[in-house]
């Protein structure tokens, strides 16, 4: 679906944002590009959607180089979801997906109603200016924007930013099944439980050059201690011990009365992001 | 590839009614109309009076235009206006006595005017008469001329300025740089809207203020004047609104384009203020254009055309390019 190699791109002679990035992505895939703020990620992400013009390297996308992909029925292909909820705030949640359906070939357009439903917008606000909206509903109408054309590449963009815990798991869910029907997902964020939780392969990007890519679980695996913490009782008491994963296939060689819990010393992503890139990711 | 150009013709037709800029629209002109019709055109309709004091009665068989006193102060009361002419003939020769009106032009054709009468150069007979309009008429397009003039190039471009500002405001500029649309699309819309508005409003201004039979022949003409001034004021307020990061910066655009852009055209059009550098004013000959056009006199110079157009097609190169810029741009 995408393949980037050797992308560069400068704002002006003297900043470079992006120093030679390959990666590919997979029809169907999630991908996640994780970075810091200023570290190139929207940058390549507006080039994929043909927003900023200038690049070098050799990009490729639905099998086309793209210079020439950049055409009316690129973008009736692609869904794009903005860090901001970007709507017009005067027009209702209906009318903002109506008009910005109005421009896709009716026989592609989902319907708006239905979309809402799905990302569980109260209907009491359906009709109402979109001024009236909290954050968390300004968001789901994007998403609904982004999704309304049934896209064949999805470029999100801090997708669950603004909204609570179970808007988040929705987002989720839907993103998920998106992937289900055969969407590719270009994820851009710095959200590492969305990264982690979603995301087929991610890219940890930093100072416009990518750091490491691979899947989440490979990238915690190589970096893991492969050690257990067992919390256990023994004489009435609570005791910790750390002890090498292996050691559990033998079963505990220790004495306990009872486990209370065991806890993998296996790192998180955003530990990875920082062990690659030696940044952190706010 | 124009596809969605009707639904962004649509939505721009939509803002512009949310923004209430039809009503306002039809607000300035009926209270153009009315200022036109009510006041106006019965300011300054008659010929300056010409009082005599002529106590030899040397001048006899006086113009109709003149009325005799019977004393220099009676002279000097009559004339304490700035519209009156006074001749004293009581000395070895005539005299002029007139209250100045401050503008040194109107002063001496006051004068001109109390000798031509008291010479017996009648208007009916001498005077060569210029143009096929009567007084009342050449004040209507006149007058009707400044009002479109000012109309199109400080309200049209507030006007545009005001929606696109909203836009960016709302982000959903951006929105458009990944929609299946021409980007040129969304500058064209709001173009042929406001282009179609502001023609739409010329007419009826004419209509109203100069009479639909007298504006007939002229009409034509006002409206390429009226085409070339919107499509400028448009991209220029397409223009700003992009360009400048919020609206503080933007009302002080708006007030530097009306003190020293609009103001020195006004002075200079409207005003005995001769500037000769005026020439080198773009928004003068626009200016003049539009007035010429309610004059029935032809623009006939190619060269100004060829600048016009070549003036909309650069302002809509930057349009298009700072709205690429915009497109591009984060939170």
């Amino acid at each position: 679906m995408i393949e980037v190699s050797g992308l560069t791109f400068s704002y002006g002679r003297e900043k470079q944002a992006l120093h030679g990035l390959n990666f590919t992505v997979g029809d169907g895939e999630i991908f996640g590009f994780l970075g810091p703020n200023g570290s190139g990620k929207s940058t390549t992400q507006k080039i994929l959607t043909g927003i900023l013009k200038g690049h070098g390297g050799f990009i490729s996308l639905f099998g086309q180089e793209i210079a020439s992909v950049h055409t009316q029925d690129f973008f009736q292909k692609i869904g794009v979801l903005f860090e901001f909820p970007y709507l017009y705030t005067n027009l209702s949640a209906i009318d903002n997906l109506k008009y910005f359906a109005s421009f896709y070939p009716s026989g592609q357009v989902r319907d708006a109603l239905e979309l809402l439903e799905q990302l569980e917008f109260k209907k009491d606000f359906l009709r109402k200016p979109v001024s009236s909206y909290s954050k968390g509903m300004r968001q789901r109408v994007s998403m609904a924007r982004a999704l309304i054309n049934n896209p064949k590449l999805l470029f999100l963009d801090e997708p669950t930013s603004g909204l609570d815990p179970s808007g988040a798991v929705l987002f989720r869910r839907i993103i998920e099944e998106e992937r289900r029907k055969g969407t590719t997902v270009f994820l851009t964020t710095h959200n590492m439980a969305d990264a982690d939780l979603l995301c087929d392969r991610v890219a940890f990007i930093s100072n416009g050059a990518i750091a490491a890519l691979d899947t989440p679980g490979r990238l915690k695996e190589k970096n893991s201690s492969h050690q257990v913490v067992v919390a256990y009782l023994h004489d009435g008491k609570r005791v910790e011990r750390t002890i090498e994963a292996a050691e559990l296939e033998g079963g505990l060689g220790f004495a306990h009365e009872g486990i209370i819990s065991i806890h993998s010393q296996e790192p998180t992503l955003e530990d990875m992001f920082i062990q690659y890139t030696g940044r952190g990711l706010s | 590839m124009w596809k969605g150009f009707a639904h962004l013709l649509k939505k721009d037709i939509g803002l512009m009614v949310a923004g209430k800029f039809f009503l306002l629209a039809l607000l300035s002109l009926t209270l153009y109309s009315c200022y036109i019709n009510l006041v106006y055109v019965n300011l300054d309709q008659g010929t300056y009076r010409v009082y005599l004091y002529d106590p030899q009665k040397m001048y006899t068989g006086q113009s109709a235009f003149i009325t005799t006193v019977n004393s220099r102060q009676e002279l000097e009361n009559v004339c304490s206006d700035s519209a009156s002419v006074g001749i004293d003939v009581s000395g070895d020769a005539p005299e002029i006595y007139l209250l100045s009106s401050a503008t040194a032009t109107a002063d001496h054709y006051r004068g001109l005017w109390g000798r031509a009468v008291l010479t017996g150069l009648e208007e009916e007979e001498e005077t060569e008469i210029v143009g096929a309009y009567d007084k009342e008429q050449k004040s209507r397009r006149e007058i009707t001329a400044e009002f479109l003039f000012f109309e199109l190039s400080a309200v049209g471009f507030l006007g545009l300025a005001s929606i696109v500002f909203k836009e960016k405001q709302m982000g959903v500029i951006r929105v458009h740089g990944v929609l299946p649309v021409h980007k040129a699309a969304f500058i064209l819309s709001k173009l042929s809207v406001f282009l179609v508005s502001d023609l739409i409003f010329a007419v009826l201004l004419t209509w109203l203020n100069v009479g639909i039979a007298d504006s007939f022949m002229i009409l034509p003409a006002i409206l390429v004047q009226a085409g070339i001034l919107s499509l400028v004021m448009a991209l220029t307020g397409f223009l700003c609104a992009v360009w400048l990061p919020d609206f503080k910066q933007f009302s002080l655009f708006y007030l530097i384009l009306a003190v020293f852009v609009t103001t020195p055209v006004f002075l200079a059009g409207q005003t005995g203020v001769a500037w000769d550098w005026i020439v080198f004013h773009p928004m003068y000959h626009l200016f003049a254009a539009v007035k010429s056009a309610y004059f029935g006199v032809r623009t006939s110079s190619v060269l100004y055309y060829f600048v016009c157009i070549g003036s909309i097609a650069l302002l809509f190169y930057a349009a298009y390019r700072i709205l690429a810029r915009e497109m591009a741009k984060e939170g």
